[in-house]
C-alpha cells in the first residue's frame, strides 16, 4: 500500500499573545506539528505495519515548516519519507488553496492508494481540506472516521456519529479524514530518532507544482482578533454549602445570568 | 561556546516527558511511594520505549547513546518520576561494569534482559563494617574445582531482592593489598543460600534496600565478571558516571520542587497579596534558581569531559559534592516557601525532601568526595 498522510505545522497555539489593541501575534510562536495529525501518522503507520507498504507525510506551508528538528520530529513516528511544499505564499493560506497544493503535491509522488488527513489543523481547525482534497483528487471520501481496516482492496471504516456507528466499505484510492480517537500516537524512540535523519526528504516550492491558475486563498481573513478580556469581579462567598449555594444563586439573579 | 543541545537530544527529551505524564504521572508516583511499591509499570514503560537500551551495545537490543544524552535523560526523569530517575542511575554502574567486562555469556543473559525491563543489576559492595572504607569488605569467594561459593553480608544493597542478579565484590583474605584482591561476580538472586532483610528508610520507599545475608552461596565459576582480583579498578572505572547519573537526576528533581515553589508564590495569597510579591520570598527563590543554573551546567560540562574523554577525578567528585548540597537546599527551600502545605503528605515537595537527602550519603558521601578532590587538586598545583 502506498499510503500518504497530510500533517500540518503551525504555530503552537498556545504561544499566542493578544496585543493590547486586540490583535494577536504569533512572533514568539513555536512551530509544531498538528496533534490532530499525528493519529492519523499513526494510523498510517500501522496499517503499513500490517498490510506492507511505505507512509510518506506530505506537508504545506510557510518556510518555518522546513526547521530540522519538526523534519526529524515526523519522520521519527513511523513514516518512511517527508515531502514538503516549504512556500512564504502559503502563509495564511485557506483551506481551498492548501487542498489545492496539497492534491498537486500528492500527483507528483508515486501514486497512492490513500491520503488520511487529522479531523483539523491545529490552528484554524476548519475540517475541510480532508474533504476538499478527496473531491479535487477524485476519489470517496470521508471525515470522522476513526477505525480503518483493509480487506482485500477495500476499506471498511466506522464512523463515530452522534447516535450510532456507521460501517462503510470504501474503494481504494480513498482520502480519509480521521479523528483523534483512531489510536494515540506513538511516541518516537531513540531508535526512531536516529533513523529519521537519514531518511529521505522532498522540498519543493509552489513553482515546482505547476498549480493551475486561480488556485491561490478563494476567502480573504479581514481581521483577526483576541476576545475581549472580561473584568473579574473577584467577589468571594462565604459560609457553609447550603448558605453559600443560596448566596451564589442570588448573585447570579442579581447579574441578570438565570 | 554553543550551549544547545542536538535535535536528537530535543526530540529525545520532548518524547520522554510525554512519556513520563502518560505512565508516570505524579498521582501514580505518590501511590506507590505510599504504598512502599516498585514502580513496575513505569519501568516497563521505559523499556518499551527504548529508554533502558541507551548506551548498551547495538547486539544486545541497545541504542548508541553518549554520555550527555544519559544525562539529560537522568534529569528528565528526576524533574517527573524522581524515584524513576533514582533506579535508572543506580543501575549504570552494574550494566556499565558488565558491559565493560562480563563474558559474552554474561552479557547475553544480563543486557538482553534489562533492555526488556529487567529491573537493574543491584550493587553488592558495602558491608557492616565497610561503607565508605569500601576495601575493607569481607565477604569471601572461596573457589573449588569449576565453582565458586560465597559467604559473607552486605548492607544498603538496594533492588537487591527484586533484581534477576546482584553484581557481588568480594575480597580474597590473604591477599596483602586490599585493592588488588577485591573480585567481581554476578550471582543470580534466586541462589540457594541467600536471604533478605528489607531495611526502613525515610525515604526512597519504592525502591527497597537490604541486608543480604550470605550462606554458602555456590554459582559456577564461569560467573566472574572480568578478573580475579581486579574487582576495584573494574568497579572504579563506572563510579564516576554513576555518580554524574545521581547528580542529573538530582538537578531534575531541585527543579520540580522550585516549579512547585514558584507556582505556589504566585498564587498563595497572605496579607492580601500573593506570597511571591514580598521580597523574603522572592530572595529564596532567586539563589533556588541560580543553584538549578550551577548545577545544570556543572553536570553538562562534567558529561561533555567525559564524552571527550578528558579526566573528571577531581572534577566529578566535586560536582557529586555541590549537586548533593545544592539540591538538598533547594529542595528544603522549596518546602519553606510551600509552608504548611510543603509538610504534608499531600504534596510532592515533602517525598522529595525525603529522597533528596540520601545524595550526600550514597553513591559516596560528602566527605569522601572532598577525599578524592582535594589531593588531587593540590597534585595540580604542584605540578603547575
Amino acid at each position: 500500500m502506498n499510503i500518504i498522510v497530510c500533517a500540518k505545522i503551525t504555530p503552537d497555539p498556545s504561544d499566542i499573545e493578544a496585543r493590547g489593541d486586540g490583535s494577536i501575534s504569533l512572533e514568539r510562536a513555536e512551530w509544531i506539528i498538528g496533534g490532530f495529525d499525528l493519529p492519523a501518522v499513526e494510523a498510517g503507520v500501522r496499517l503499513i505495519e500490517a498490510h506492507g507498504g511505505t507512509l510518506t507525510v506530505l506537508s504545506a506551508g510557510p518556510r518555518p515548516i522546513a526547521q530540522s528538528k519538526l523534519k526529524k520530529d515526523l519522520l521519527s513516528r513511523g513514516p518512511d519519507a517527508l515531502a514538503m511544499v516549504v512556500d512564504d505564499r502559503l502563509r495564511d493560506a485557506d483551506t481551498a488553496f492548501t487542498a489545492r497544493v496539497l492534491a498537486q503535491a500528492a500527483r507528483k509522488l508515486d501514486g497512492f492508494d490513500l491520503v488520511l488527513c487529522g479531523e483539523g489543523s491545529a490552528d484554524l481547525y476548519f475540517q475541510q481540506v480532508g474533504l476538499q482534497l478527496g473531491e479535487l483528487l477524485g476519489v470517496p471520501t470521508l471525515n470522522a472516521v476513526n477505525h480503518i481496516a483493509l480487506e482485500g482492496d477495500t476499506l471498511v471504516v466506522e464512523r463515530d456519529l452522534e447516535d450510532e456507528v456507521e460501517v462503510l466499505e470504501v474503494p481504494l484510492p480513498a482520502v480519509l479524514s480521521v479523528t483523534t480517537d483512531i489510536h494515540e500516537a506513538r511516541l518516537p524512540s531513540m531508535k526512531e530518532i536516529l533513523k529519521a535523519g537519514k531518511k529521505p526528504v522532498t522540498e519543493w516550492s509552489l513553482d515546482d507544482l505547476d498549480l493551475p491558475d486561480g488556485s491561490g486563498n478563494q476567502s480573504e481573513v479581514l481581521r483577526t482578533s483576541a476576545p475581549e478580556q472580561a473584568r473579574r469581579k473577584q467577589e468571594r462567598i462565604e459560609g457553609g454549602p447550603d448558605e453559600a449555594a443560596k448566596k451564589l444563586v442570588e448573585a447570579l439573579q442579581r447579574e441578570g445570568l438565570i | 561556546m554553543d550551549f544547545r543541545f542536538t535535535e536528537e537530544q530535543e526530540l529525545l527529551i520532548d518524547s520522554l516527558e510525554e512519556l513520563l505524564q502518560r505512565e508516570a504521572p505524579e498521582q501514580l508516583m505518590a501511590e506507590l511511594d505510599e504504598r512502599h511499591e516498585f514502580p513496575y509499570k513505569p519501568w516497563q514503560a521505559l523499556a518499551d520505549h527504548g529508554i533502558l537500551s541507551l548506551g548498551i551495545p547495538e547486539e544486545y537490543g541497545g541504542t548508541p547513546a553518549d554520555i550527555q544524552t544519559l544525562t539529560l535523560v537522568c534529569e528528565t526523569m528526576g524533574r517527573h518520576a524522581f524515584s524513576l530517575a533514582i533506579i535508572y542511575s543506580l543501575g549504570i554502574i552494574t550494566i556499565r561494569d558488565i558491559v565493560q567486562f562480563g563474558s559474552p555469556e554474561i552479557k547475553e543473559r544480563v543486557l538482553t534482559g534489562f533492555v526488556q525491563g529487567d529491573p537493574p543489576v543491584a550493587l553488592g559492595i558495602t558491608e557492616p563494617q565497610a561503607g565508605s572504607d569500601a576495601a575493607a569488605l569481607k565477604t569471601r569467594a572461596d573457589i573449588d574445582g569449576d565453582r565458586v561459593t560465597f559467604n559473607g553480608n552486605k548492607m544498603y544493597c538496594t533492588l537487591a531482592e527484586m533484581s534477576k542478579y546482584i553484581l557481588l565484590m568480594t575480597r580474597d583474605p590473604n591477599g596483602e593489598n586490599p585493592y588488588e584482591s577485591i573480585s567481581m561476580w554476578l550471582l543470580p538472586t534466586d541462589t540457594p543460600g541467600l536471604r533478605y532483610n528489607k531495611l526502613a528508610k525515610v525515604g526512597w520507599w519504592c525502591i527497597p534496600s537490604y541486608e543480604v545475608f550470605i550462606e554458602n552461596a555456590s554459582v559456577p565459576l564461569d560467573h566472574l565478571v572480568g578478573e580475579i582480583n581486579r574487582g576495584w579498578p573494574q568497579l572504579m572505572a563506572n563510579f564516576e558516571i554513576e555518580r554524574l547519573a545521581l547528580c542529573a537526576a538530582s538537578v531534575g528533581a531541585a527543579e520540580a520542587s522550585y516549579n512547585d515553589a514558584v507556582a505556589y508564590a504566585n498564587q498563595r495569597v497572605q496579607f492580601g497579596r500573593p506570597i511571591g510579591s514580598f521580597q523574603a520570598v522572592q530572595h529564596i527563590l532567586t539563589d533556588m534558581a541560580i543553584k538549578i543554573e550551577n548545577m545544570k551546567h556543572y553536570i553538562y560540562k562534567i558529561a561533555w569531559m567525559m564524552d571527550n574523554d578528558l579526566p573528571v577525578r577531581a572534577e566529578h567528585a566535586m560536582c557529586k559534592l555541590y549537586v548533593a548540597r545544592a539540591s538538598c537546599e533547594v529542595i528544603d527551600s522549596a518546602m519553606q516557601v510551600m509552608g504548611g502545605l510543603g509538610y504534608t503528605m499531600d504534596h510532592r515537595v515533602q517525598r522529595l525532601w525525603r529522597d533528596i537527602r540520601l545524595m550526600r550519603i550514597g553513591g559516596g558521601t560528602d566527605e569522601i568526595m572532598y577525599n578524592i578532590a582535594g589531593p588531587q587538586l593540590l597534585k595540580r598545583a604542584k605540578l603547575a
